[in-house]
């Protein structure tokens, strides 16, 4: 069992190391930060992407007309049928003057043109109805169709499936993306932090000759490792949320598609903040803590 | 103390034999030279010795444990029973002399207030007691394997092995080494001292093994009579009288 003073004294000499190697120490936050970094960036381009795509999806509304003949109370018990299934996110009544209304306020110039219909409206009543899984689209318009009041559904399936299906590639590509930046990073910072026990494998032997266990070699190490793994950490949390909010402000003031597409469909800082921190956070300290560790088993066969 | 019982080694198989029927034995407080020139089988003696290998036949004891049958995560324990100097210091460069010296404890669990007074008594026997906070590249030779002798020295070990330890030193700083390593052994440690300087061994008249292609080609005893006489010559010719009350303040820290 370890002395709590010379698990002090080890842990240290583990921050210690950090300036006295401070060139590698420098090359291996340096490297492990700009992995990071390109995986964060990675991981938002993909979030966004999905949800720029899941946005634009959503403004395809499925369409349920109500039978024409059918009384207010049952329109009403549509609307609360329509509401209860799950997948809906959304229900709004367009009522047979609203629609009236619409094509009027389309054709403004020649509106007395549909003073006609004021007395024999010919349009349906109808539910808008939004859901939060387009993927459902096809299956849930045939359940709407079986709703008693309910004459017909348009739903825009195909165009749905286009848009979901861009989605997918999306967040499959972004994945794959993210796993070979994920690979390269681990290459790479494992790469630095074995140059730095090599080039310390002497040390490792001396430590080993007066007989300190394999414990007490590693742990220096480790600390020396976690260490630059939560620098690491902190650095690409703040160069990654620097530069998303600044893409996200940026976006708030274009204009046109852009606005729509960017400024409504971009996460939030906010909502990404928490994840973004704990993250790099967790993965510094995984990969310089564990890298470390690994880096120095073949020496401490000594 | 260390046993060797019909030792051989062989690194590959059907290669060399690195060592060959090897039958030694050294007492407890005894000063050995292992003598032989490059590629006699030293390193590999030693290696045996440190359970930094193992035998390919034979029986290695030492310390009183049969090294072939320690297990891996027990090695450290019979390592802080030695002291270790080597040919090239192996000091750590990143840590001051003080702490060089300081680590050996550390790594044994002796307590901090324990560590400073045993550290700074090993450097002022060594004479490095103004050196203590330097780092191991400001020294010279000569004090880097005083560092290293007051590492291998400080937590009070039964065996000390001195592999080459004047390789890298001057002659007149090696018959200091060899004298001070001397005084060591007469404080009742183990001394197994590993060289190739024929004349410096035959200035003392301790025990020398002389190996030779991986065999011991001969066993001389120490002759006590010479060197009681040389300790007399030295006393008079080399000590000084700051020596002498070192060699006091030894004497009493065993």
């Amino acid at each position: 069992m370890m002395r709590p003073s010379t698990f002090f004294f080890l842990t240290r000499r583990g921050v210690r190391n950090l300036g006295k190697h401070w060139a590698m120490t420098i090359a291996c936050i340096a490297s492990l930060s700009v992995c990071m970094t390109l995986n964060i960036f990675a991981s938002l381009a993909e979030v966004n992407v999905g949800s720029m795509v899941s946005y634009l999806g959503s403004q395809n509304e499925t369409v349920v007309y109500l039978d024409p003949e059918c009384d207010d109370a049952t329109a009403a018990q549509v609307g609360e049928a329509l509401s209860a299934m799950p997948g809906v996110s959304g229900v709004q009544y367009v009522s047979k003057q609203d629609v009236l209304d619409t094509y009027r306020g389309y054709m403004q110039d020649y509106s007395s043109l549909w003073d006609e219909f004021e007395t024999d409206n010919p349009f349906k009543a109808n539910y808008r109805v939004t859901l939060s899984d387009l993927t459902q689209m096809e299956r849930m318009s045939v359940k709407m169709q079986a709703i008693p009041g309910v004459v017909s559904v348009t739903a825009p399936v195909e165009m749905t499936n286009i848009f979901v299906e861009i989605q997918k590639a999306v967040t499959k590509g972004g994945r794959m993306i993210v796993l070979v930046l994920m690979v390269v990073s681990i290459i790479t910072v494992g790469s630095t932090i074995r140059l730095s026990v090599f080039a310390r494998r002497r040390e490792i032997e001396i430590m080993k000759y007066v007989g300190a266990t394999n414990r007490m070699v590693t742990l220096p190490f480790f600390v020396e490792g976690l260490t630059m793994g939560l620098i690491s950490g902190i650095l690409t949390a703040a160069v990654s949320l620097g530069c998303y909010t600044y893409v996200v402000n940026a976006a708030g003031g274009l204009g046109g598609i852009w606005q729509m597409l960017m400024g409504r469909a971009l996460v939030p800082v906010a909502n990404v903040l928490p994840t973004i921190v704990v993250t790099s956070l967790l993965s510094g300290a995984i990969v310089g803590g564990v890298g470390s560790m690994f880096s120095i088993r073949k020496h401490l066969n000594v | 103390m260390i046993d060797f019982e019909h030792v051989s080694k062989e690194y590959k198989k059907g290669g060399r034999l690195a060592l060959e029927d090897i039958n030694f034995h050294v007492d407890e407080g005894e000063f050995v030279f292992l003598l032989g020139h490059s590629g006699a089988g030293k390193s590999t003696l030693l290696k045996l010795i440190l359970r930094e290998t193992l035998p390919t036949s034979g029986k290695v004891t030492v310390l009183g444990k049969d090294v072939a049958k320690l297990r891996r995560h027990k090695i450290p324990y019979l390592r802080r029973q030695m002291g270790i100097i080597f040919q090239d210091f192996r000091l750590i460069p990143s840590m001051t002399v003080y702490e060089n010296v300081a680590f050996a404890m550390h790594v044994l669990n002796v307590p901090r207030k324990e560590i400073r007074p045993r550290v700074e008594y090993i450097l002022e026997l060594v004479h490095l007691e103004d050196k203590a906070k330097c780092y191991p590249d400001t020294l010279s030779g000569g004090e880097q394997q005083r560092v290293a002798v007051a590492r291998a020295l400080v937590h009070n070990p039964k065996l000390v092995i001195a592999d080459e330890p004047t390789g890298n030193i001057d002659p007149e700083l090696s018959l200091e080494m060899m004298q001070l390593l001397e005084r060591v052994s007469k404080m009742g440690i183990t001394v197994l001292v590993v060289t190739h300087e024929h004349e410096l061994v035959h200035r003392f008249h301790q025990r020398v093994v002389t190996l030779s292609h991986g065999r011991i080609v001969s066993d001389v005893p120490a002759d006590p009579v010479a060197a009681a006489e040389d300790d007399l010559s030295l006393d008079v010719a080399a000590f000084d009288a700051d020596d002498a009350s070192a060699a006091k303040k030894e004497v009493a820290a065993v």
